[in-house]
C-alpha cells in the first residue's frame, strides 16, 4: 500500500517537475533580457536546491529582484523529492540541453558571476553526478553543423566538468552514489553493472573527447583515488581503472597510485621496525582497500599494464628492495595465488619477453619466484626454494641457451635474461641444480655458444653465468673465464642502460664494427704508444739509477786509503795468515766490474733463411723469439732472396705458435711481431706471399685464429699498400681532361685554388672507418701582404711549402695487386671442407673475410680496378647465405663491404657502364639499395640497421653524382664517337689507357 | 772495495786471427815467446807473442778430424811440441827454424777417438826448489818486487835444472809420458814419449768393471807428487761427474774417488805446487779442491756457482795466484785462486771458449774460441 502510494506520489512529483521545467524553458525562450533568464532559472533552482536568494539579488535589477525574492520555496523534505524526481526523470536532460546549448551560447556571457554560480552551475554541481556526467560528456563532441557557437558551448562544458569532477570530487560522489544504491537486491545489480560500465566509460572517455586545448586538468581527473574509503563501490573503481588503462594512460594512473601505495608501505615499515610480516599488512585497512581494488580489476590486460607501470614507477622512485617487495605483495599476492594468468604474467612475460631494469628484475624474482621478502631470504637461502624456482631456472636456461636467441635477440633482452638466470642461479644450491633435468646441460651449451661470439658483451654474459654456475657447483673454486669480472659483485646490467640505446648514433655503430673488425690496428697503435711509454719509463729509470749511483760517490766523504788498505789486508789475513807463503800482493787482485748480461749470448739472426730455420724449430722457443724480433726489419730491407723465400716465410710465420713460444705475459707482443712481419711481407712481395696466404686461408691445417690473423694481415697490408708514399716530382696538372675523369676521388674537394696551395689532407679525428663526415684541409699560401710571424726565422716563407707540395706525392700501389688480394679469397668461401666451414661455424672468419674485401675495395677506390672487381664482390655478397646470414656480425660486414663498393666506384665509370649497356654494375648497385632497405626495415640488430641507413645515404649520393656524370657523358659521348676514334688517350697518373 | 772495483774489465792486449776454424787449444812455449794453437781443421799455428804474428802454420792433422790439444812442457825438450788429433794419433813435432818439422818426430797411434785432451806430466815447482823454500818465505816478507823477481829466478833456475836433467837423462825419463783417455774411452792410457809405446792402462784389465759405469774419461791430469820419487799420479774426470785419483803403482783401484760435479767433468787443472787444483764441468759450478797426500784424499776448498753452465777449460797461473776458466757462455772468468772470489769476467769472444792457458812467466794468458780467434790478455801481471 505504502509502496503504491509512494509510487503514485513520485509520479505526481515528476509530472510537476516536468511542468515546471517546461515553464522555465518557455520563459527562457521568450526572454528578451538576461534578468528574465536568470529569474526563470532561479525559480527552478530554489525548488531543487537550498539556495539563499539574497546572494543573487545584488547582481540584478530592482525589478527582477522582487521576483527572485518572492520565488516559491519548498520545504526541505519536499525539495529532496523534487531533486530526485528532477534528476532521475526526463526533466534534467531536457533542461540541461537547453542550458548547455541555448543559454550557454546566447545568455551565459551576460550572467553576473553570482548568478552564474547560483542559478546555472548549481544544476550540474549539486546534481546527481552520474546523470550529470552522462549528460555533459556527449556535449563535448558537438559537430560544427549546429547553429550554436560550438566553441562557447564546448568550453562551457569543459568548465562544468572541471567543476564537477575535480573541484567537487565528482567521481567520489559517483562512487558513493553507486555504493549507496541498494546492493542487496539482485535484480538491480544487473542494471547497476551496466550503469557502472557506462559511467566508467563516459568518465574515462573525457580526456579523449576534450579538445586539444582543453584545460589540462581535465586529463588528470584520476585524482579521485585520493579519497579512498571502504564504502565506495569497488567494482566501479576497478572498472574505471581498467578503462583508464585501456585508453593507454596507465602511466598517469600509476603516477598517482604508486606514491600512495609506497607511502603506505613506508609508514607500515617504519612503524614496525623489527619484524615485518604479512599480518601487518593484511590487518591494515588501507592494504585491504588496495587489495580489493586489484581484485576488482578483472581485465588481465589492465593487470599486466598496471604491474608493468608499477615496476617502472618504483624503479624511478628508487624504492628499496623491501619496499618494492611489499608494494608488489599488497597489490598482487592475492591475484598471484588465485589467478594462474597473473602468475604466468610475472613468471613468463616479465622474465622472458619484457625488459625491465635490473632492480625490477630482482623484485619480480623476489616476489613471484622466491616468494619471500628479501630480508627473510638472507637466512633461509637455499633451504626452502620452491619448485617454481627450479622450473623457472629450467625455462630460463632453455631460452638462454638457444643459438637462435643469441643470434637474433636484441642485446638488452639477452642481458636481461642473462641477469634473470644469473640471479636465480645465485639462489640455488648444487643439489637443487642436480634436480633440474637439463638446466645444467643447457647452461653449459649456452655458455659455449656465447663464448664464440664476436661481441664482447655476449662473451661477458657467458663468463658471468659461468662464474655464477661454478660458484653454485663449487663455492670455493669460482671459475673466472674473464679477467674483467673478478669482483665479488656482478654487474648484471652489463653496462647496458636503456638511455644508451636511444642515443646510439650511426657513427657509434660504425665505430663498433670498426672495433670488432679491425681491432688489430687499434691495438697496434696502442701498443706502439705503450712501447713509447715503456721507453720513457726506462729512460727515467736509468736516469734515476744514475743519480743513485752519483749519490753513492759522496764528494765530501773523506776516504782514508789506509783504512781501505787495512781492511783488505785484514780480510786477507783471515785465511792467508795460516798459509805458508803469505804473498801480500794478493791485495793487488782487485776485482773488475763483475756485472754481466747475456745480450751478446743471443745469436743474432741476420739472414732470412735463418729466420725461416729458426721459426721451424718450434722446440727452441728462444730462437723463435729472436727470429720474430728481427723478421720484420729483415723483410722490410727487401733483399733479393725474399722473392724466393716469401712463400716459405709466410707459411712458417702463420704456423708459428706464439703462445707456446713466448714467455708468460708476452704472448701478445710476440703475436704482434708475427703479424707485423707478415704485413711487411705482404706489402713488399704481394704476389708471392698472397699466393701462399690464400692457400693457407682455406687449408684445413690452420685453425680459426690463424685464419682470422691471415685476414687481418691482408687487410692491414692492403691499407699499407694503399697509403704507400713515394716521392715524385709533382707536375702541375692542367685542365687537360674534362672534370668528370679527374683522377681525384669525387668525394674530395677540387684542387682549384691559389697556386702553391698544399694538397688536401683528410682530417681524421675520430679514427672510425666509415666516417661519412670526412673533413679535408690544406695549407694555403700566405696572401700578399700577410706576414707570418714566428719565433724561428725562415729565409723564405714560401719555399718550404711549395717544395713540399710539388714533390711529395702519394701513390696508391694497391690497385695493381687488388685482384691478387681479392679473387682467390672470394673463391672458396662457400666450400665446406674438413675444419673449414665459413658459412656455418666459422662465421667470424666469414665476417672478417668480407670486411677484408671491403677494405680492399676501399683501397682501390677511384681506380679502374675497382669497377672491374666490384661486380664480382657484389656477386659474392648477394649470395643468400651471405647477406641473410644468421649472425649479425656477418651482416654488418656485408653492409660495410657494400658501403665500400659505393665509395670505391667512380661515378663516371658507373655512368659509362650504363651508357655502354654493361648492366652488371648497375644491377649490383640496385641490389645494394634494395637489400639495405630491407635490412633497415626488418633487421633485429640495431647496428645493422644504422649501417644500412648510412649505406642508403651513400647510395643516394653516389646515384646523384653518377646521374650528373651521365648527363655530361651523354653530351661528350656523341662527340667522342666522332673525334676519339683515331687514337688513345693517356690519362696521367693512371695505369690504364683509355681507347 | 766495491766502489773501487767498478773499473771495467780490460780488453785483450792482442787478438790473433788467422785460424779458419774453431781454435781448440793453445799452449805457450815454456821459455820462448811463442804460442802454439791448434784448430779443429787440423791446422797448427805458431805465433810470436811479442809481435802478435803468425810464425808458421802447418797441417798437423787432417782437416776432417782436427786437433784436440797441443801441449809442450818444460819437461820435454824445448824444441818439442805435441799435438793430439781427433784422428786417433798423437804427434810429436820438432820446432825448427821457421816452423815445424815436415814430418813428426814421433807418431803414436792411440786409436782413441774422444774429447779428452792429453796431459803431460806436471812437476811441482815447490818440490824442485825444496831446498830454498825457507829463503823464499823470508824474502817474501821484504818486498813484492824482490819476491817476484826471485820467483822468476826460480823458474829460470828450474828450467836450467830441467835442461840439465834432460841432458843427464836420469830421472827425467820417467816424466816423458803422456796421459789420455784410451781406446776404451773409460780407460786412461799412459804412453811413453821416448819409445812411442803404451806403458800402462788405468785401470788394468781385471778391474775395468767398476770404472766403466762412470762413462767416458773426459779430462786427465798427470802429475808428480812432491816427494813421490818419480811415481806418476793421475787425476781423471769422468762423464758422470766423478774425479778419480790414480797412483800408477796401484793400477787396479784408484786412490780415491770424489764426485763434485753432476755433469761430465771437462777439465782438471793442478796448481804449480801440485797441492790442489780446479775442475770445470758441464754443470754450473767450478770446484776448487786440495789434494791431501798422506791420506790420499781430495777435499773441496770452494765451490763457485755459475750463472750459465759449461766450463770447457781451466788454467791456473804458474804462480798459483789466479785461475781462469773458459766458458761455453763465451766468457773467460778470472778468479783469485787462493780465495776463490771472482775477479773479472772477460767478454771478448763471441762464441764458445775452448781453452785458456797461461804463459810460464805469468804475464800472458791466451784464450781460444770457436770464433776462430785467439785472444791474449794481461791481467794482474806479476810486479817485476
Amino acid at each position: 500500500m505504502e509502496a503504491a502510494a509512494a509510487a503514485k506520489r513520485k509520479i505526481e512529483v515528476e509530472s510537476k517537475v516536468i511542468e515546471k521545467v517546461g515553464e522555465v524553458i518557455r520563459e527562457i525562450e521568450r526572454a528578451k533580457h538576461v534578468e528574465q533568464v536568470i529569474c526563470a532559472l532561479h525559480s527552478l533552482a530554489v525548488l531543487l536546491f537550498p539556495i539563499d536568494s539574497s546572494l543573487l539579488s545584488g547582481s540584478i535589477d530592482e525589478h527582477y529582484k522582487d521576483q527572485v525574492i518572492i520565488a516559491k520555496v519548498h520545504a526541505p523534505n519536499e525539495r529532496d523529492d523534487w531533486w530526485r524526481a528532477f534528476y532521475q526523470g526526463a526533466a534534467f536532460p531536457t533542461l540541461a540541453r537547453v542550458l548547455l546549448l541555448d543559454v550557454a551560447s546566447n545568455w551565459l556571457t551576460c550572467f553576473p558571476l553570482s548568478a552564474k554560480k547560483h542559478s546555472y552551475d548549481v544544476f550540474f554541481v549539486n546534481g546527481l553526478s552520474t546523470e550529470v556526467v552522462q549528460v555533459l560528456v556527449p556535449h563535448l563532441q558537438l559537430t560544427s553543423s549546429d547553429v550554436f557557437d560550438v566553441n562557447v558551448v564546448q568550453s562551457n562544458v569543459e568548465r562544468l566538468l572541471v567543476l564537477c569532477l575535480l573541484d567537487n570530487d565528482g567521481v567520489f560522489k559517483m562512487a558513493l552514489d553507486l555504493a549507496v544504491s541498494p546492493h542487496s537486491e539482485d535484480t538491480i545489480n544487473e542494471r547497476l553493472k551496466s550503469v557502472v560500465s557506462r559511467v566508467a566509460h563516459i568518465v574515462t572517455s573525457i580526456p579523449d573527447k576534450a579538445r586539444l586545448r582543453a584545460p589540462p586538468l581535465l586529463s588528470s581527473q584520476q585524482a579521485i583515488t585520493d579519497k579512498s574509503e571502504m564504502d565506495v563501490n569497488l567494482s566501479f573503481l576497478g572498472e574505471i581503472f581498467s578503462r583508464i588503462v585501456r585508453r593507454g594512460s596507465s602511466d598517469v594512473l600509476l603516477s598517482e597510485v604508486t606514491p600512495q601505495v609506497l607511502r603506505h608501505v613506508r609508514s607500515c615499515l617504519s612503524s614496525n621496525t623489527d619484524v615485518v610480516d604479512t599480518d601487518v599488512f593484511e590487518s591494515n585497512p588501507e592494504s585491504q582497500f588496495w587489495l580489493k581494488i586489484m581484485e576488482a580489476i578483472t581485465d588481465s590486460y589492465t593487470v599486466e599494464r598496471i604491474a608493468e607501470q608499477l615496476l617502472r614507477q618504483l624503479a624511478t622512485e628508487h624504492a628499496s628492495d623491501i619496499e618494492a617487495y611489499w608494494v608488489l605483495w599488497i597489490l598482487f599476492h592475492q591475484l598471484l595465488k588465485s589467478q594462474s594468468s597473473v602468475r604466468s604474467m610475472f613468471v613468463d612475460k616479465f622474465l622472458l619477453w619484457k625488459v625491465f631494469p635490473v632492480c625490477c628484475l630482482q623484485w619480480i624474482l623476489q616476489f613471484a619466484v622466491f616468494e619471500c621478502s628479501p630480508i627473510k631470504d638472507l637466512w633461509t637461502k637455499g633451504h626452502e626454494t620452491t619448485n617454481g624456482l627450479l622450473d623457472i631456472v629450467q625455462r630460463l636456461a632453455a631460452v638462454w641457451s638457444k643459438r637462435d636467441f643469441v643470434q637474433s635477440a636484441p642485446l638488452e633482452q639477452q642481458a636481461y635474461i642473462t641477469a634473470a638466470l644469473g640471479l636465480c642461479l645465485e639462489k640455488m644450491s648444487k643439489e637443487e641444480l642436480d634436480k633440474t633435468k637439463d638446466a645444467m646441460h643447457s647452461i653449459l651449451q649456452g655458455v659455449n655458444c656465447r663464448l664464440e661470439s664476436p661481441a664482447d658483451l655476449v662473451r661477458k654474459m657467458a663468463s658471468t653465468i659461468a662464474l655464477v654456475f661454478s660458484k653454485v657447483v663449487d663455492p670455493k673454486n669460482p671459475l673466472y673465464l674473464d679477467d674483467s669480472c673478478n669482483g665479488e659483485t656482478i654487474d648484471w646490467e652489463f653496462g647496458l642502460t636503456t638511455s644508451e640505446k636511444v642515443s646510439l648514433s650511426v657513427s657509434n655503430a660504425e665505430k663498433q664494427i670498426d672495433e670488432t673488425g679491425m681491432s688489430t690496428s687499434a691495438t697496434l697503435s696502442k701498443d706502439l704508444a705503450r712501447a713509447a711509454d715503456g721507453g720513457k719509463g726506462i729512460g727515467v729509470k736509468s736516469k734515476s739509477k744514475k743519480s743513485s749511483e752519483f749519490s753513492l760517490v759522496d764528494p765530501d766523504e773523506i776516504i782514508d786509503p789506509a783504512t781501505l788498505n787495512y781492511e783488505s789486508v785484514s780480510d786477507e789475513n783471515d785465511d792467508d795468515d795460516a798459509s805458508e807463503n803469505s804473498d801480500s800482493c794478493d791485495s793487488s787482485l782487485q776485482p773488475y766490474d763483475l756485472t754481466d748480461d747475456d745480450t751478446d749470448l743471443k745469436r743474432k739472426i741476420s739472414q732470412l733463411v735463418d729466420v725461416v730455420g729458426a721459426l721451424r724449430k718450434s722446440d727452441d722457443a728462444d730462437g723463435v723469439e729472436r727470429a720474430l724480433d728481427v723478421a720484420e726489419s729483415l723483410i722490410r730491407a727487401s733483399p733479393d732472396e725474399l722473392t724466393h723465400l716469401a712463400g716459405d716465410l709466410v707459411r712458417t710465420l702463420v704456423q708459428v705458435r706464439c703462445s707456446d713460444v713466448a714467455v708468460e705475459g708476452e704472448e701478445e707482443s710476440a703475436e704482434e711481431k708475427r703479424q707485423r712481419a707478415l704485413i711487411a711481407l705482404v706489402a713488399t712481395r704481394p704476389f708471392e706471399s698472397l699466393d701462399t696466404l690464400n692457400k693457407l686461408l682455406y687449408s684445413p691445417n690452420v685453425d680459426v685464429c690463424q685464419r682470422i690473423m691471415i685476414l687481418d694481415v691482408m687487410t692491414l697490408a692492403a691499407e699499407e699498400l694503399a697509403n704507400a708514399k713515394t716521392m715524385k716530382p709533382k707536375h702541375q696538372k692542367g685542365p687537360l681532361i674534362s672534370n668528370i675523369s679527374e683522377p681525384q676521388p669525387w668525394f674530395l674537394p677540387s684542387n682549384t685554388g691559389p697556386p702553391g696551395a698544399g694538397s688536401w689532407k683528410e682530417v681524421s679525428d675520430t679514427g672510425t672507418l666509415l666516417n661519412w663526415l670526412i673533413r679535408n684541409e690544406r695549407e694555403l699560401p700566405l696572401k700578399p701582404g700577410q706576414v707570418k710571424r714566428g719565433k724561428t726565422r725562415r729565409w723564405n716563407l714560401r719555399s718550404g711549402n711549395i717544395h713540399e707540395s710539388q714533390t711529395e706525392w702519394s701513390q696508391n700501389k694497391f690497385p695493381l695487386y687488388a685482384a691478387a688480394f681479392m679473387l682467390p679469397a672470394m673463391q672458396g668461401f662457400d666450400k665446406k671442407r674438413h675444419g673449414v666451414d665459413l658459412l656455418g661455424q666459422d662465421f667470424i672468419v666469414l665476417g672478417k673475410l668480407i670486411y677484408m674485401l671491403g677494405v680492399c675495395m676501399k683501397c682501390a677506390s677511384m681506380h679502374p680496378e675497382a669497377s672491374a672487381l666490384a661486380p664480382l664482390l657484389l656477386d659474392m655478397l648477394r649470395a643468400r647465405e651471405v647477406c641473410h646470414h644468421k649472425e649479425a656480425y656477418v651482416r654488418r660486414a656485408v653492409l660495410f663491404a657494400a658501403s665500400c663498393v659505393l665509395i670505391a666506384l667512380h661515378p663516371s665509370s658507373i655512368a659509362s657502364s650504363l651508357v655502354e649497356g654493361n648492366i652488371e654494375i648497375s644491377e649490383g648497385l640496385e641490389w645494394i639499395r634494395t637489400w639495405a632497405l630491407h635490412v633497415a626495415d626488418s633487421d633485429p640488430d640495431r647496428e645493422c640497421y644504422t649501417m644500412a641507413v648510412s649505406c642508403l645515404q651513400l647510395h643516394s649520393e653516389m646515384a646523384l653524382l653518377a646521374s650528373r656524370a651521365l648527363e655530361s657523358a651523354e653530351t661528350t659521348f656523341k662527340a667522342k664517337t666522332i673525334s676519339l676514334s683515331k687514337g688513345t688517350i693517356k690519362i696521367p697518373n693512371s695505369n690504364i689507357q683509355y681507347y | 772495495m766495491s766502489s773501487k772495483s767498478k773499473r771495467p774489465p780490460p780488453d785483450p792486449v792482442a787478438v790473433l786471427r788467422g785460424h779458419r776454424a774453431s781454435v781448440a787449444d793453445a799452449c805457450f812455449h815454456p821459455s820462448r815467446p811463442i804460442l802454439f794453437t791448434g784448430s779443429s781443421d787440423g791446422e797448427l799455428r805458431i805465433w810470436d807473442t811479442i809481435q802478435h804474428r803468425t810464425v808458421s802454420s802447418s797441417w798437423a792433422h787432417s782437416a776432417a778430424h782436427g786437433i784436440i790439444a797441443v801441449a809442450c812442457s818444460s819437461l820435454l825438450e824445448t824444441n818439442k811440441i805435441i799435438s793430439q788429433g781427433r784422428d786417433g794419433t798423437v804427434k810429436c813435432w820438432d820446432i825448427e827454424e821457421g816452423g815445424l818439422s815436415r814430418t813428426p818426430s814421433l807418431t803414436i797411434r792411440t786409436n782413441s777417438y774422444h774429447f779428452c785432451k792429453l796431459s803431460l806430466v806436471k812437476k811441482p815447482v815447490a818440490n824442485t826448489n825444496q831446498g830454498d823454500g825457507t829463503i823464499d818465505i823470508e824474502l817474501s816478507n821484504d818486498s813484492r818486487g824482490e819476491r817476484a823477481k826471485n820467483q822468476e829466478e826460480d823458474s829460470n833456475s828450474f828450467e836450467d835444472h830441467l835442461q840439465g836433467g834432460l841432458i843427464e837423462e836420469t830421472s827425467v825419463e820417467g816424466l816423458k809420458y803422456v796421459a789420455m783417455a784410451g781406446e776404451q774411452s773409460s780407460e786412461i792410457e799412459l804412453w811413453d814419449l821416448n819409445t812411442g809405446e803404451r806403458s800402462i792402462r788405468l785401470p788394468q784389465d781385471n778391474f775395468v768393471g767398476s770404472i766403466k759405469q762412470r762413462g767416458m774419461c773426459m779430462a786427465v791430469q798427470s802429475f808428480l807428487l812432491p816427494g813421490s820419487e818419480g811415481f806418476l799420479n793421475v787425476l781423471a774426470g769422468y762423464e758422470d761427474g766423478s774425479i778419480l785419483w790414480w797412483d800408477i803403482r796401484y793400477p787396479g783401484v784408484p786412490l780415491t774417488s770424489v764426485k763434485f760435479h753432476s755433469e761430465p767433468v771437462l777439465s782438471l787443472c793442478i796448481d804449480g805446487s801440485c797441492n790442489g787444483g780446479i775442475s770445470g764441468a758441464a754443470d754450473d759450478k767450478i770446484v776448487l779442491y786440495s789434494l791431501d797426500y798422506p791420506t790420499g784424499s781430495c777435499i773441496v776448498k770452494k765451490e763457485i756457482s755459475l750463472e750459465r753452465p759449461g766450463i770447457s777449460s781451466t788454467a791456473i797461473r804458474p804462480d798459483s795466484k789466479i785461475a781462469a776458466t773458459a766458458g761455453w757462455d763465451h766468457r773467460v772468468r778470472i778468479y783469485n785462486y787462493r780465495k776463490g772470489n771472482p775477479l773479472a769476467i772477460l767478454k771478448y769472444h763471441h762464441a764458445t771458449c775452448n781453452s785458456v792457458s797461461y804463459s810460464t812467466n805469468c804475464k800472458l794468458m791466451a784464450s781460444t774460441s770457436e770464433d776462430t780467434t785467439v785472444a791474449l790478455w794481461e791481467l794482474y801481471p806479476p810486479q817485476t
